[in-house]
């Protein structure tokens, strides 16, 4: 489940990539339309006028409510993305409302003034000054929307994962770039909480530091499957002593999500791996549920011959 | 069956016999025909390995089975030097909703067959189950359940019933062990 924002400049084709993602995921689509047809139903055609003209009437407490029109839009926003398997959000501030959100991917869409004006000209078949007074005018609006409900600048960088500039990108492939990392966020939030268990220590990183080049071409064999995995991610205390303090811990090398499993790779000839054997055995015994393998050098090595043969 | 091998292979000794392997595919096959009464099973084999275990097994189960091929490869790919496992033969038919058969000649990591098997579960299957003529349980790495194995095997290199080394020895009716790798 993930919420994507999209922030976009008039003319940028930021409108056509989010019904473009919309489509591709199959996900309800939040625009600025579908937020005053739907968000504020009992409210009046003024209240609604006024909405539409001013950003700070979103501050006003609504009709026979104690709410303001603003937190009844965050309100139905946050409902509908904790409803939905994906939610895109156009304009709105979503950038800034679903900020704090670990499964969020926010996204800025703009190009150049000539690209836009240009865009803006033939869509609307006006001529190039036209064009640009359109585009001044929307720029300052959606400035003013952000600043009035939010108290944040819509050109600050940090609101935004992604920023694409359509002069020289397709729809397509911008679309092709949010869903690359939509599927990786995704995934990456999956295995983190999965591996969430009180009992043992999660330390789960962003980036992996393998310890020595096994390790990292091993990670590269399970890429090159298409297999899920994750560095070291947790530490299984296995041995305390009276007062409870950890004596002893394993820490496998790699998590499989896919397969629930845990792989502890060992080029150490398979006689002298007992003690990483009963590593593995007991926290199988003390944590039920947990699958862990020893992967032997020969295991290692034939799987390296194949990634080898492969042009590895 | 000097003619197989050209001569260019050493082989050290006979590890199944032809018989061997046709009593057990029998096995097999009867096995299967009873676990899947009435239901719409797709028997999927794994080129190049299985042809030979899938060609009799399918014909030892006495089930309207249908049968299809799949194929992987390493293809390049510009996020990685190493390029990506992918499907390059496809199934044609569609296995949604039904029962899949996987039939492999060979189990070792599993970590071929997990791909094989997670690619073919995007398809929505009711239910996908593993078939292979050799496994080597202990060196099993992924957690996949095999349902039905041949048999068992160690870590010696094998050649025969569809096992080749470079490309040759496929066409060996038994399974026989090489002296060694090369």
């Amino acid at each position: 489940m993930a919420v994507i924002t999209i922030s976009r400049q008039c003319g940028s084709l930021g409108d056509e990539l989010a019904n473009y993602l919309a489509s591709k995921l199959g996900c309800g689509l939040v625009t600025r339309d579908f937020a005053f047809e739907h968000f504020f139903d009992g409210s009046s055609d003024d209240d609604k006028r006024q909405l539409e003209e001013s950003p700070k009437y979103f501050l006003k407490t609504m009709v026979d409510s104690e709410i303001t029109y603003k937190d009844k839009l965050m309100e139905e926003l946050t409902d509908m993305a904790d409803e939905s398997s994906n939610l895109i959000v156009v304009g709105l501030g979503g950038c800034v409302a679903f900020s704090a959100r670990q499964d969020s991917i926010n996204v800025k869409v703009g190009a150049s003034l000539s690209t836009r004006k240009s865009r803006v000209a033939r869509q609307y078949n006006v001529d190039d000054e036209q064009a640009e007074s359109m585009l001044m005018t929307a720029d300052r609006k959606h400035k003013r929307f952000v600043s009035s409900l939010y108290d944040r600048d819509l050109n600050e960088d940090s609101l935004y994962d992604l920023v694409f500039n359509t002069d020289r990108l397709s729809v397509e492939e911008c679309a092709d770039a949010v869903l690359a990392m939509l599927d990786r966020k995704v995934q990456r939030l999956k295995i983190a909480a999965q591996t969430l268990e009180e009992t043992s220590m999660n330390h789960q990183t962003e980036v992996a530091v393998f310890k020595n080049e096994t390790e990292e071409e091993f990670a590269k064999i399970l890429d090159m499957y298409n297999i899920d995995w994750m560095y070291e991610p947790k530490t299984f205390p296995i041995e305390w002593d009276e007062a409870g303090n950890i004596t002893m811990a394993f820490s496998p090398d790699f998590f499989l999500p896919k397969f629930n499993l845990y792989l502890e790779l060992t080029t150490m000839e398979q006689k002298y791996v007992t003690k990483k054997n009963k590593k593995a055995r007991k926290v199988m015994e003390l944590y039920p549920g947990t699958n862990v393998r020893i992967v032997y050098k020969k295991d290692f090595l034939e799987l390296a011959q194949r990634f080898k043969q492969f042009g590895g | 069956m000097n003619s197989v091998l050209d001569g260019k292979i050493d082989i050290k000794k006979v590890v199944f016999t032809r018989e061997e392997i046709e009593a057990r595919v029998k096995e097999l096959g009867e096995q299967i025909t009873r676990d899947y009464q009435g239901k719409e099973l797709v028997i999927v084999g794994v080129v190049k390995g299985s042809l030979y275990f899938l060609s009799d097994l399918t014909r030892y189960i006495d089930l309207p089975v249908k049968v299809d091929l799949i194929g992987f490869g390493n293809i390049p790919d510009t996020t990685s030097k190493t390029g990506v496992v992918k499907i390059t033969k496809d199934i044609d038919i569609d296995i949604k909703d039904k029962y899949v058969l996987i039939v492999e000649d060979v189990i070792r990591t599993g970590l071929t067959t997990a791909y094989i098997k997670s690619e073919l579960e995007k398809k929505g299957p009711k239910e996908i189950a593993l078939s292979t003529m050799l496994l080597n349980p202990n060196r099993l790495l992924m957690t996949i359940p095999v349902k039905y194995a041949g048999f068992e095997i160690d870590d010696s290199w094998l050649i025969g019933y569809g096992l080749d080394r470079h490309e040759i020895g496929r066409n060996l009716p038994y399974i026989a062990e090489l002296n060694k790798k090369d």
